[in-house]
């Protein structure tokens, strides 16, 4: 009975996690006409927010001192840094449904961590679409930037992207854990996520503690503007120096938040 | 032997907003601070012998779910002590999933869309069986109910009854010492739950599990429980066996009748008139007896009586009397009716 | 008839019970529309400062800013989840029960969200309203403007709904609830000229807008308030439009409903 156990370290979760999402990914593809009507949705979605920025450019030339390939490169750059968030933590979305009606409770019974039981149960395929629209933004804005391609710099890029990820997984962690606590936290989700939209536009539009505020305490500018400031502009702001480490900071932080309102969680019985 | 879950004076105390009536209570509420403090469970204590199967039954809201809870280690309790093979479950919540098994409501813990067989291997990984248990536990499945079948289909695309078969053997899968059933037969047809309940009899015997059983479904009790605890508003009532129970009412009889010569024609409707009249008629004859309760059985009128109030003769010449009888069975009461009494607190 | 009109009434008050039941909830949702507000002022601001003149498609700053700060309280007063509740319920099998409720279910949820939205009407856009007159001085006119922009709300929310209903119904032929309520939200949002004033549009896309439906919902409205311009007789015509609108969608929507309902009930889903 008390037979030795291994030690459920990364490398346990990490081949769990690739079993689940190999299996996930074969029946999601058995279900063909959904797959493409969340595929078109995802695509419609992208249109539509480019269409937006175009009306906007259409009107006027320059936002804040940043041209038109600029703005799309922070554009194209948030889009893709959305990507991990939309694939991997898309069950977020389903947390309060799950705490409201009590089926919240069976993640609880598992010898795993409750997040990551939580969390893995989904993979969100249509995320990748707008991994493409994104690379594709990015790549179109990169080439019109006259902007040059070294190891250096792809390293960086990449490290860039990582980053801002993190925030956004971070934010949206932190909004879906909000469910614990409020009755309606549907509405906070919702409106966190239209928040990292903004998250496209250079965060000096904002003056004064708004800064701050979408600095420091809903860190939009740490999705696109900071991570990607090195390629757009000279010099090099202690903030974007910082971010990686911010990034892993608040990720941390959204963990532990959302690990709590699991433990205070009790399934509403009755 | 030394029990294997052991509850000394558990409680669990919840704080609940007082929510105010009408329209102006919402806005009351949206700045309330008056909360009141609901006991679910109060001072429950019990001991549990490995190897058994007991059922733990009571009335909706009775505080059945919260007590399941603590001992699975969701909930920690507001004072009090759980023991559960050997650990306190809500200080080490990974270590005690590992030792134990739960089926908790009517929704699945399976993944939800993929076939059965690959919930299991994840299973497998998650509690680390080893490859030689999950085979042979995967041969006894086999050998006890048609599993293979539902191997390759989604968890999603399975009937209610295939669902609840698939989740109790996935709570069996790592051989836990305990297993906790919430409601396991609720919603499934009459050959389901007797195929359910032969399931979990196989699985308590070959692998000697302890099983915790709440139920509403007596039919369950009287298949697998030989011990049963009661509890109601968050205290316990009763803790002993069925047939200890039973001698509470040694004196109670069921007079089983029908009225109707072909009783499997008789709406459910019907059936319940005849019980209503005869109700009113015994109880304008024998104003006096108090433990005469009639209610519908299957097809059958079922006449509850205390022998020592009354003997049964007397009321059964008075039946025949007044109405044409085409049958009649003699039973002791049922563990339903034992059930209802103590819930309305008939005995003490 | 009288009987009628307190059960009604009665669900009426189940709507705006149940929206005031969110205690924390209401905080937090007026919280974050503050944000909302201050994002979409900075950056037009900030589009703003970037354009040669100060007045762009017609409009100045303030214009734009009076539109989108109502548009925002308009959008969250009039705010649904019908096609996520109906994807959901379908689902689940629970859109059962909904037939057997004998008021219909149309008729049902129109009156329990007409209660969401008063309350949202008083508890956002009202004092949106007012705030937005006491800083720009007078931004719209207290007149009559107000009696059509009530009005077109009432359609609005109507039309709305059965806008929401036809997509939720498309629930009854696929799983994907997702995809479908995406497609809807950012099809009605940009079209409606909720996130981006209409006038803004290039000229030909403008054009198709005002051939669809979906501008009947915020812009009318906005438009009836906001502009003084109007005379009565294209306010009446605007109103008109709004309802034409209201009455084909609304069509369509129930024609829909019944066959897709037929369709399952007879194929046993």
């Amino acid at each position: 009975m008390n037979k030795e156990l291994k030690k459920r370290g990364l490398r346990f979760y990490a081949s769990i996690y690739f079993k689940i999402i190999a299996q996930d990914f074969k029946s999601k593809m058995s279900y063909r006409a959904d797959f493409i009507i969340s595929m078109l949705g995802m695509i419609l979605t992208n249109i539509s927010g480019f269409v937006t920025f175009y009306i906007m450019f259409q009107n006027f030339e320059t936002i804040n001192g940043w041209n038109y390939y600029e703005m799309l490169f922070l554009y194209g750059f948030s889009l893709i840094a959305l990507t991990p968030m939309q694939c991997l933590f898309d069950n977020n979305w389903n947390l309060r449904y799950a705490v409201y009606d009590g089926s919240f409770i069976k993640y609880c019974f598992r010898p795993i961590n409750i997040f990551f039981y939580f969390i893995s149960e989904v993979f969100d395929v249509k995320g990748l679409g707008q991994l493409l629209m994104g690379s594709l933004t990015l790549g179109y804005a990169w080439h019109n930037l006259g902007l040059q391609m070294t190891v250096g710099k792809a390293f960086l890029l990449v490290a860039a992207l990582l980053t801002g990820s993190l925030f956004m997984i971070a934010i949206m962690n932190l909004a879906a854990a909000t469910c614990f606590w409020l009755v309606n936290s549907g509405f906070v989700m919702v409106t966190m996520f239209k928040f990292t939209e903004y998250a496209r536009y250079p965060v000096t539009i904002f003056q004064g503690i708004f800064r701050g505020l979408f600095t420091f305490v809903i860190p939009i500018a740490f999705v696109a503007y900071y991570p990607s400031y090195i390629f757009l502009r000279p010099g090099l702001p202690v903030l974007t120096c910082l971010s990686p480490l911010f990034g892993i900071f608040f990720f941390w932080v959204s963990y532990r938040v959302w690990m709590l309102g699991a433990s205070r969680y009790s399934g509403t019985g009755n | 032997m030394e029990s294997i879950i052991t509850l000394k004076n558990v409680s669990k105390e919840f704080k609940v907003l007082n929510r105010h009536e009408g329209i102006k209570g919402g806005f009351q509420d949206l700045f309330s601070r008056d909360y009141k403090i609901i006991r679910a469970v109060n001072d429950v204590s019990m001991e549990i012998m490995p190897g058994e199967i007991c059922g733990y039954l009571g009335p909706n809201g009775a505080g059945k779910s919260t007590t399941i809870k603590m001992m699975t280690g969701v909930l920690e309790p507001t004072s009090g002590e759980i023991l559960v093979n050997g650990r306190i479950p809500y200080k080490n919540r990974t270590e005690n999933a590992q030792n134990i098994g739960v089926v908790f409501g009517q929704r699945s813990q399976l993944w939800w869309a993929l076939p059965l067989i690959e919930s299991f291997k994840l299973l497998r990984d998650i509690y680390q069986i080893d490859e030689k248990d999950f085979k042979d536990m995967m041969e006894l499945y086999e050998s006890l109910v048609d599993i293979k079948e539902l191997y390759s289909k989604p968890v999603r695309q399975m009937s209610l009854g295939q669902r609840t078969l698939s989740d109790i053997l996935a709570a069996f899968l790592h051989n836990p010492g305990v297993v906790f059933l919430d409601e396991p037969t609720i919603g499934l047809d009459v050959s389901m739950k007797s195929k359910i309940r032969d399931l979990i009899k196989a699985l308590n015997h070959e692998k000697k599990t302890t099983v915790i059983l709440t139920t509403h479904d007596m039919g369950d009790v009287d298949a697998l429980c030989k011990r049963i605890v009661i509890i109601d508003k968050g205290v316990m009532l009763y803790d002993n066996s069925i047939e200890n129970l039973r001698s509470f009412f040694g004196a109670y009889r069921t007079l089983r009748l029908r009225f109707t010569k072909d009783a499997s024609q008789l709406t459910e409707d019907a059936l319940k008139k005849q019980a209503a009249e005869l109700a009113v008629d015994l109880k304008n004859v024998y104003p006096q007896v108090k433990s005469i309760s009639v209610s519908v059985g299957e097809e059958w009128v079922d006449v509850l009586l205390n022998e020592d109030e009354i003997p049964l003769m007397k009321v059964l010449s008075h039946i025949q009397e007044t109405r044409r009888i085409y049958d009649v069975q003699l039973k002791e009461i049922s563990t339903e009716s034992v059930i209802k009494k103590i819930y309305d607190k008939e005995i003490e | 008839m009288k009987k009628k009109i307190w059960k009604y009434l009665t669900l009426l008050r189940v709507g705006i019970l149940e929206e005031m039941q969110f205690r924390l909830g209401a905080v937090t949702k007026l919280f974050g529309n503050i944000i909302y507000l201050i994002i979409i002022y900075f950056l037009w601001k900030a589009i703003f400062a970037g354009a040669p003149t100060e007045v762009v498609n017609g409009m100045t700053f303030e214009d734009t800013m009076i539109y989108l700060v109502l548009a925002s309280a308009l959008f969250y007063t009039m705010e649904m989840y019908v096609t996520w509740d109906m994807g959901r319920r379908i689902k689940s099998g629970d859109i059962v029960v909904d037939f057997l409720r004998p008021m219909g279910y149309i008729k049902f949820q129109v009156l329990s969200l007409s209660g969401n939205t008063i309350v949202s009407a008083v508890t956002s856009l009202l004092p949106t309203m007012i705030i937005v007159y006491l800083i720009t001085g007078g931004g719209f006119a207290l007149s009559c403007n107000l009696l059509f922009f009530t009005a077109a709300i009432m359609i609005g929310t109507v039309l709305n709904y059965f806008i929401n209903f036809f997509v939720g119904t498309i629930c009854f032929y696929t799983e994907s609830i997702w995809g479908i309520n995406i497609m809807k939200e950012v099809i009605v949002l940009l079209l409606s000229g909720a996130s981006i004033p209409l006038a803004f549009f290039p000229e030909t896309l403008q054009k198709v807008v005002y051939y669809l439906p979906f501008q009947a919902i915020y812009n009318t409205p906005l438009k009836l308030l906001i502009d003084n311009s109007l005379s009565l007789q294209s306010r009446m015509s605007m109103l008109g439009l709004q309802l034409f609108w209201t009455v084909v969608v609304g069509c369509i929507s129930y024609a829909f409903f019944k066959i897709s309902v037929r369709r399952i009930t007879v194929n046993g889903g």
